[in-house]
């Protein structure tokens, strides 16, 4: 069941990023985005929705979640982002996936119910990873610049 | 809740919305203690928040015990008004003066969150006082609790960052649309590049397509 609700993300993986990334683009408090191609940026939110079962399931040691967003997070650095609208664009990321499953009714009968709080425990210790391991990569780069 | 807010929803949700947010506070306020003892205990020994070790036990325990309660009180009467957002701004500007560093602010902030929701979730194996639609929207109030903490602490320490002086370029408006309008020309020049032919044999066929150069 768990493995439905991610499947069901992961079919509708496309027209998510499409809406996520106008959403980004168009936000003032993610007006940094802007500053990305549109198609890399829609890229890296259909890597997150199209491959959400690896991230969320596989991935258990979150050692390519530490590894890939450390590297965010220094290359954002790098791209002159300020840390809090990075950070405000992962939140949109989670929020989107749940307001869609909210949206869609996919979650219905009592047993989807039960799924839905472990697919509510894995995906918020995903992004709480995602969103610490960007924030350290930032903040080493940062302090890597202050003290050269 | 706002009065207006409330006046516009169906009385139904009203009610229910009214009721999960009684039941939520009540259940983290029986058993507030127990928690923040033993999310104490998680961040002093987690490697992610060793600064944390360095402050007195009864202090880290007020400051887990407020934000158990700061969450009550946004759920009961704060959630449009903003006061929450300003209390973990001011906390980034504090923690920064105290020489946390964020990463290590945000694993405390998120580290809190993951127990208080364990202890929801788990609240449906037992004949609680959460049914599984209350819990399922429980979290979606922690999620998004703790989303604004973990934000507004960012900003906060950010504005002691540029007080220091460190400022994020793209947060300067003039760079911003500086690299808005690069980008845009980037875009515009890649797009007007000339197309260059190519042949290709697919299916028993020989096909004829337009590619870019780079």
């Amino acid at each position: 069941m768990l493995g439905r609700l991610i499947e069901m993300i992961e079919n509708d993986a496309a027209s998510m990023a499409k809406d996520l990334k106008e959403k980004l683009l168009s936000d003032p408090n993610t007006s940094s985005y802007q500053t990305l191609a549109d198609q890399a940026l829609y890229q890296n939110i259909f890597e997150i929705y199209s491959r959400l079962g690896h991230w969320l399931l596989r991935d258990i040691e979150k050692g390519e979640v530490k590894t890939h967003y450390s590297s965010i997070g220094r290359q954002r650095f790098e791209e002159g982002f300020p840390l809090h609208e990075i950070i405000q664009a992962l939140v949109a990321t989670k929020r989107h996936i749940w307001d869609t499953m909210v949206e869609k009714g996919i979650i219905r009968t009592t047993r989807e119910l039960d799924s839905a709080v472990d697919f509510i425990t894995y995906l918020n210790r995903f992004f709480d990873m995602a969103i610490y391991y960007t924030t350290l990569g930032y903040y080493r780069e940062l302090q890597l610049q202050k003290a050269s | 809740m706002e009065l207006q807010k409330l006046l516009e929803m169906p009385n139904k949700a009203v009610w229910r919305r009214i009721v999960l947010t009684k039941k939520i506070i009540d259940l983290i306020e029986a058993n507030a203690l127990q928690l923040s003892r033993e999310i104490k205990m998680e961040l002093l020994l987690h490697q992610s928040t060793r600064s944390y070790q360095n402050i007195e036990e009864k202090t880290l325990h007020d400051w887990i015990y407020d934000v158990c309660s700061r969450f009550s009180y946004w759920l009961d009467e704060d959630r449009e008004k903003g006061e929450v957002q300003q209390h973990y701004k001011n906390l980034g500007k504090e923690r920064f003066r105290q020489g946390f560093e964020l990463p290590e602010v945000i694993s405390a902030l998120y580290l809190t969150k993951r127990r208080l929701w364990e202890f929801i979730a788990a609240s449906r194996e037992t004949d609680s006082a959460l049914n599984l639609n209350q819990i399922v929207e429980a979290s979606f109030l922690l999620v998004r609790f703790f989303d604004h903490a973990v934000l507004h602490v960012s900003e906060g320490y950010e504005e002691m960052l540029h007080e220091y002086g460190y400022e994020a370029p793209l947060n300067n408006p003039e760079r911003l649309a500086e690299a808005i309008a690069a980008k845009e020309k980037r875009q515009k020049e890649f797009l007007e590049e000339p197309k260059l032919p190519t042949f290709s044999y697919t299916k028993g066929m020989i096909r004829l397509s337009y590619y870019r150069r780079g």
